[in-house]
């Protein structure tokens, strides 16, 4: 039987990433991944690394925005760990970190701004803020109508469609093995870890692991049966859109503090267009069917594309090519849920919220963490799955 | 928004007009959509009502065709939309959502049932020099001379496996082009024992053999070279086209190359609303899979025609004949027994037809023509500037892409303008060469053709 | 030298493309004005190569041009379904 210190479940961002960072520590690793590697989120998501306080954390009421302002420690890190991939991988990640700016219109949203540019100073990413003119300098293509951005120099966009590619590849190339279109069908435990059987099209198989990660992004409260534990991490169903290539138009990351929105222009001149609409989860006999992409709602496209129109205008006319649609993992508290499952000795979890921005950092967190290394600054507490350990009360 | 209809139809050809025939019958109210601005498909693509024209396509082949257009056009119930383009299928609780936009900006319209009868296109086929201007599908140039009265160059040369070419090459010369030859990959010994396989097959009596064959005759009659056994391996020209260039060295000049290799069916709106789709073995296109009354596999949605597999206009419109009755039964306007009755006869000559749209098909087989045409130089993505090399780079990478989709997102293969119409059969065939399983093809995503922000926020 | 055979039309109407007068007739397709202009490269692909016409029929993307006409804003619209007006502008590449 094959055995290995650690078995990653999820050939997403976060995934591979971690099985870079283990086998180059040393650690035999197996990554199993059911579909295509990078099928899910981190491949359907439109590539921003945004590292301000998202709008979502704004627009649930002051108590959740206290709490979920704490991520920012995370972003500040976050910001470290890309600039980093770009050094190690180079301009094949199309990572540009060129700024962003998140932008307001009426006066209440400039009030929020402000109390926004305020928390992330407490955290210590350095937003800045500016007035009219001040955005009008930097962004001259954006509507006359913003009146007020904050600016955080760091931000930009990477490309999703490669980056976690390139990852598992590093990871094969330092000794992990990593096998796509091969499933979890049962784990059972015993007191040297976990007897692990993977189902392919080639048939079953026994791995036994002393440690798994599932890093199964919004099929992750699925793999948990597996474990008989509730891991409550909840699928939506997001859209982004294309636009044709264009002449260099947009040079920053662009959200709105008001309405959802995210843009930029991807290197290949294409302009993303995102920020968090809903598409449509299908139903299946037992719950939504993850194992179908979610349709696009064409009023929600259709808002989406307005806030686009109405905060870079000169997108009008240009012609949309793609709308497509991603399943993305949110848990209760809008924070993600990485960290050891206490009630489950040596079984982590890494799933829930900006997996992209933020899954280069859990994963060399992680990495750390299943390591066995001491001595980090539990940068990870915060998010740890214990504390929804109550729902597991009875499981386990 | 103009109140609900029962029934939407995507495409104006012979299936479109003949479901609206039966369908508006019935008492149903009908929308009918097009892309182009008038009613008749490819087979018939009328030019605009501006341009005087002599004779428009003679023969017995368009006759019967043209009848039914003219009955079409004049149906009253019919609420005929040209010049709109079908952006994507929604469901909801009434039916379907049809998204469209046309000169006036955004169109929506709600219908309990669709049709679509969307047609096909030339298949694209990648060679080196494929895409210098002057490098056309047949179709397309043959839609010059039909619907524009252009003709779209000055010396033509044909190319390809399909008979069509026979027929385009023959209405070219009558309309003043020169044309330099007609070719055909395969050898005549092949086509003519094609034929031979199915001794039974009245062919005479079947017009598209019938017109070929006198297109064959005319063209020899005027001096056109008709050559097979002839494979087209390459277009050359700087700017734009010079010459094509043969297997065995031969150099034509000419300023357009008109390639016919087969068709695909026009499949995006069915495939963007899930519909189960199959392969069409010969020429790769996915077409829709039907129930034995044009029904889809997503509920309320039919198809007739090139969309479920290209079988030629006399199929299509006996197809959409089938799709209409099935949608009056499904409503309760016909009877089981009633709509058997009206079915069967359709269904005998539906499975005659089918048996030379199936000997066509095998005659026209591009497979061994276009194998190993294009070369690690050659652009396969015509949108995205893909080259066969960077394919086979892309699927040999560690932890490479496995299937069609995951293909395109690494490659951009399929991520242009034309979502991947041009090139997602060869992405296909080139997975399967390389030992891959190339899946079900490209994910067809919303919209199915470009469409500007601000006709469809407006 | 691409030639028409229409056996008559309307009065012959001027649009412009790329700055360049071009004649077209009323109720043709932009495409068709810009081959009968012999006028075959509609745009440069990413390498700068010519690239022109592929399908006529909507599907293939090639003929993708800019275009204004009167009393509208600018469309990148398929030059093979677009119907010439007096006074429209249009813009290759």
């Amino acid at each position: 039987m094959t055995a290995v210190d650690v078995l990653i479940v999820g050939g997403g961002l976060t995934g591979c990433a971690t099985a870079w960072h283990l086998a180059e520590r040393g650690a035999s690793v197996m990554l199993v991944e059911a579909g295509e590697l990078n099928g899910g989120a981190s491949g359907q998501n439109a590539g921003s690394l945004h590292f301000q306080i998202e709008r979502r954390f704004l627009e649930n009421g002051p108590a959740l925005a206290e709490q979920a302002s704490r991520v920012l420690a995370l972003n500040r890190l976050a910001i470290q760990d890309w600039r980093a991939l770009d050094q190690q991988f180079g301009p094949a990640m199309e990572i540009v970190m060129h700024g962003g700016l998140m932008v307001a219109e009426s006066d209440a949203e400039v009030a929020l701004l402000e109390r926004k540019a305020a928390r992330e100073a407490e955290f210590g990413v350095p937003t800045q803020l500016l007035d009219g003119a001040g955005v009008a300098a930097i962004a001259p293509y954006l509507s006359p109508g913003i009146r007020a951005a904050t600016w955080l120099a760091d931000e930009g966009h990477a490309n999703p469609r490669t980056i976690t590619r390139l990852l598992a590849a590093r990871a094969i190339e330092g000794g992990a093995e990593v096998r796509s279109h091969t499933r979890l069908a049962d784990i059972g435990r015993s007191a040297i870890g976990f007897q692990v059987t993977l189902a392919s099209g080639e048939g079953r198989e026994q791995v036994r692991a002393d440690r798994v990660l599932l890093a199964t992004g919004a099929a992750t409260m699925r793999t948990g049966v597996l474990f008989n534990l509730h891991l409550p991490v909840f699928p939506a169903g997001l859209t982004m859109t294309a636009t044709e290539r264009t002449a260099p138009m947009i040079g920053h990351l662009v959200q709105h503090v008001g309405r959802r929105l995210s843009m930029k222009q991807a290197e290949s001149g294409n302009i993303l267009i995102g920020g968090g609409w809903a598409s449509r989860l299908q139903r299946g006999e037992t719950g939504f069917d993850l194992s179908r992409p979610a349709t696009i709602d064409p009023e929600a496209l259709r808002a989406n594309l307005k806030a686009a129109a109405d905060t870079v205008p000169r997108v009008a006319a240009l012609n949309i090519i793609r709308s497509w649609t991603g399943i993305v993992a949110l848990t209760a508290d809008q924070l993600p849920l990485v960290g050891a499952v206490s009630r489950v000795p040596g079984l982590y979890v890494a799933a829930g919220g900006s997996g992209f921005t933020l899954g280069p950092t859990f994963a060399r967190l992680l990495a750390a963490e299943m390591a066995g290394e001491r001595g980090g600054d539990g940068e990870l507490a915060l998010f740890s799955p214990d504390r929804f350990d109550h729902l597991n009360g009875f499981m386990g | 928004m103009s109140g609900m209809f029962d029934l939407a139809i995507v495409g104006g050809g012979p299936a479109g007009q003949a479901a609206a025939q039966i369908a508006c019958a019935a008492g149903l109210g009908v929308v009918m959509l097009d892309e182009q601005p008038r009613m008749g498909g490819q087979i018939l693509r009328q030019p605009p009502s501006t341009l005087g024209v002599r004779d428009w396509l003679p023969g017995a082949t368009y006759d019967d065709l043209k009848a039914q257009l003219h009955r079409s056009e004049a149906l009253p119930g019919l609420d005929w939309r040209g010049g709109v383009s079908v952006l994507g299928l929604f469901r909801d609780a009434d039916g379907f959502q049809l998204l469209a936009t046309g000169r006036d900006g955004r169109l929506t319209i709600a219908a309990r049932r669709v049709l679509v009868a969307a047609g096909c296109y030339d298949m694209p086929t990648a060679f080196p020099g494929w895409t210098l201007p002057g490098v056309m599908s047949a179709g397309g140039v043959q839609a010059f001379l039909k619907s524009q009265q252009v003709v779209p160059g000055k010396r033509f040369v044909l190319a390809g496996t399909h008979p069509l070419q026979l027929l385009v090459a023959d209405q070219l010369r009558k309309a003043g082009a020169d044309v330099a030859g007609v070719h055909f990959a395969q050898g005549l010994g092949a086509m003519v024992g094609q034929l031979l396989r199915d001794p039974l097959l009245p062919l005479g009596n079947l017009r598209p053999f019938r017109d070929a064959a006198a297109a064959f005759v005319n063209l020899r009659r005027a001096g056109v070279a008709v050559r097979f056994g002839q494979r087209l391996v390459r277009a050359i020209g700087s700017e734009r086209l010079e010459a094509a260039e043969f297997a065995d060295g031969t150099r034509i000049a000419c300023d357009v190359l008109a390639t016919c290799y087969g068709f695909l069916p026009q499949a995006d709106l069915p495939r963007q609303a899930g519909c189960a789709m199959q392969r069409c073995e010969r020429t790769g296109g996915l077409a829709a899979v039907i129930d034995r009354w044009q029904r889809s596999s997503v509920q309320g949605l039919s198809a007739a025609g090139e969309t479920t597999g290209v079988a030629g206009a006399e199929v299509a419109l006996r197809e959409g004949r089938l799709a209409a009755i099935g949608i009056l039964l499904a409503d309760g306007l016909l009877s089981e027994s009633e709509a058997e009755r009206r079915a069967a006869p359709i269904r005998r000559e539906l499975a005659k037809l089918q048996r030379f749209a199936d000997l066509l098909a095998r005659i026209a087989d591009p497979r061994t023509a276009i194998a190993g045409l294009a070369d690690d130089a050659t652009i396969l993505c015509r949108c995205e500037d893909v080259t066969r090399g960077a394919l086979i780079r892309a699927i040999r990478a560690t932890a490479g892409p496995e299937d069609a989709s995951a293909l395109k997102l690494v490659s951009r293969a399929g991520m242009g303008v034309c979502q991947g119409r041009s090139c997602e059969h060869a992405v296909r065939a080139l997975l399967a060469e390389q030992g891959a399983a190339p899946g079900g093809g490209f994910t067809a995503r919303f919209p199915a053709r470009p469409v500007a922000i601000a006709d469809l926020i407006d | 030298m691409s030639h028409r055979i229409a056996t008559h039309h309307p009065e012959p109407i001027l649009i412009r493309v790329d700055g360049a007068e071009v004649t077209a007739l009323p109720g043709e397709m932009l495409a068709s004005a810009l081959l009968a202009a012999d006028q075959p490269v509609f745009r440069a692909d990413l390498e700068g190569q010519a690239r022109g016409m592929f399908c006529n029929m909507g599907t293939c993307g090639e003929c993708f041009v800019t275009v204004e006409a009167l009393g509208r804003p600018p469309r990148r619209l398929r030059a093979c379904l677009v119907p010439v007006e007096l006074g429209m502008e249009v813009w290759r590449g």
